[in-house]
This record gives C-alpha cells, structure tokens and sequence, in this order.
C-alpha cells in the first residue's frame, strides 16, 4: 500500500524560516533511513502558502483565483512523502520516528492513497 | 518550478462516493493531456480520511495517534498532482480547465514545491539525498 504523509505548517514554516542546519540535516538523516528502508516513493517540501493560489469551482462560473497566504495555518501542508507502507499502523509507527526539533510538536496527517 | 496541487475534500469524497463514469472519463483525458505537454510528475487520489490517521507530536512527549475520519472537510487532502510549469500562472491555467462536468462547487491549492536553492543551510550532503530522492520518485512515475 502507498500512504500520502502530510506534515502540517506551523507559524513557523509560514514565516518562510527555512529550517536551521541542524533541523535539516535531522531530516535529512530520517529521509535516508526511509530511503534504505525502500519506504520513499517521493518526498518535498512546500514554499509557505505566501506564495500560493486558490482556485474555487462554483457551478459553472468561471473559476476565481484567491491569493495566499491562508489563514488556517494548521490546517495547510507545508511537506509531503510518498511512502511503501504494510498498514497504517506500519506508516504510523513509523512516523511516531519523525524528527520534532526543539520539542516544537505538530501534526502529521497519514493517508491511504486510492490503488 | 514545481507545483503541488492540493484537490480539497468534499462530503461526497470523504463518504466514500467515487467519481461517475463521466468525471473519471474526463479525468484520465485530462491527466493524458498533462503526460503529453510534460507537466505532470505524480498525481494520486485519496481514501476518506476515516481510514487515515493523524500522529501528534507535543513538547517531548511520545506522540500520540488520533484516528480518523477528521471534521474539518473543507480543509482535508481529497487528491494531488505535482506538475511541472513554467510559473504559477501557467499551473493556474492548467487547472482552471480541470474537468468538473458536474459543476461540483470544490477549492484546489495551488503550492510551489520547495527546490535546493530555497534553502539557505543546504549543504552539499544533503542536496545529494535530495537527488536520490528525486531519482527515487522519478523511478516509480
């Protein structure tokens, strides 16, 4: 089975602070273990929704486009991964792994994908 | 530049309700179009968020596992491409032509991928896992 994983934003990836040396190469070091565990089918990182576009369907209106930033901040995605997993609670258990840097917390949304 | 496409959740989706014959018709004649220009990277629909889960990190206590389904609807990942556009008016346009033959009312999220250069603490160790993750994907599409 394949799991969308989401990291959810947070203050502070919305700020646009790129992560710290030390945050980056934590993540970096999980990714590789994912890697090698044959886990990872994609993995990227989202710019803050600064620089993001809504576009709303309503019936057979033409579209509207609505600029970011969004305000629901816990709501956006500010990372995602493709990965292998047996079951959720595999996916699961492995994500309980995921770096916090700083103890910060945050949320990881983890979803089947449709086969 | 890279784009993640985020199609939110509606009732329909989150109850289980697949597309019609129609819209899902429509939809692979649409993601051919998107192989044939060159945009599309990855593009993966979603189960209801009944069968999700949500892992919690607070402070430096174990995580804990909130199980779906989750409330907020309007605000839940039903389905996402990555495309590859030249900027995010050409991806606007791509998707202002999406099919929606039903003229569901629905909201897509339209956000740029984050690329090595928008780091400013890349380091060369990293950029490399960055490319073997790229490779990685590229070998499953």
């Amino acid at each position: 089975m394949r799991f969308l994983v989401m990291v959810k934003a947070t203050p502070e990836s919305e700020a646009g602070a790129g992560p710290s040396l030390e945050e980056l190469e934590t993540m970096s070091k999980f990714n590789e273990e994912l890697l090698n565990e044959g886990r990872i089918v994609l993995a990227e990182g989202l710019t803050s929704s600064a620089e993001g576009v809504r576009v709303l369907f309503d019936g057979d209106a033409e579209p509207k486009l609505i600029d970011g930033p969004f305000a629901e901040t816990k709501e956006l995605v500010a990372g995602v991964w493709v990965l292998n997993g047996e079951s959720l609670e595999d996916v699961v258990a492995l994500m309980k792994r995921a770096p916090n840097p700083d103890a910060r917390g945050g949320v990881i949304e983890i979803r089947p994908i449709s086969e | 530049m890279r784009f993640m496409v985020i199609i939110k959740s509606n009732e329909e989706s989150e109850a289980g309700v697949g597309p019609s014959a129609e819209l899902l018709a429509e939809m692979g004649k649409f993601n051919e179009e998107l192989v044939k220009a060159g945009v599309l990277l990855a593009g993966e629909g979603l189960t209801p968020s009944s069968q999700g889960a949500r892992v919690v990190f607070s402070g430096s206590e174990e995580p804990k596992v909130v199980d779906g389904p989750f409330a907020e609807t309007k605000e839940l990942v039903g389905g996402f491409w990555i495309l590859q556009c030249r900027d995010r008016d050409e991806c606007v346009e791509w998707i202002k032509r999406m099919p929606n033959p039903d003229g569901t009312p629905g909201v897509v999220e339209i956000r740029r991928v984050a690329e090595a250069s928008d780091f400013e603490n890349m380091t060369p160790e990293v950029e490399e896992l960055e490319g073997r993750l790229r490779a990685q994907g590229a070998g499953e599409a």
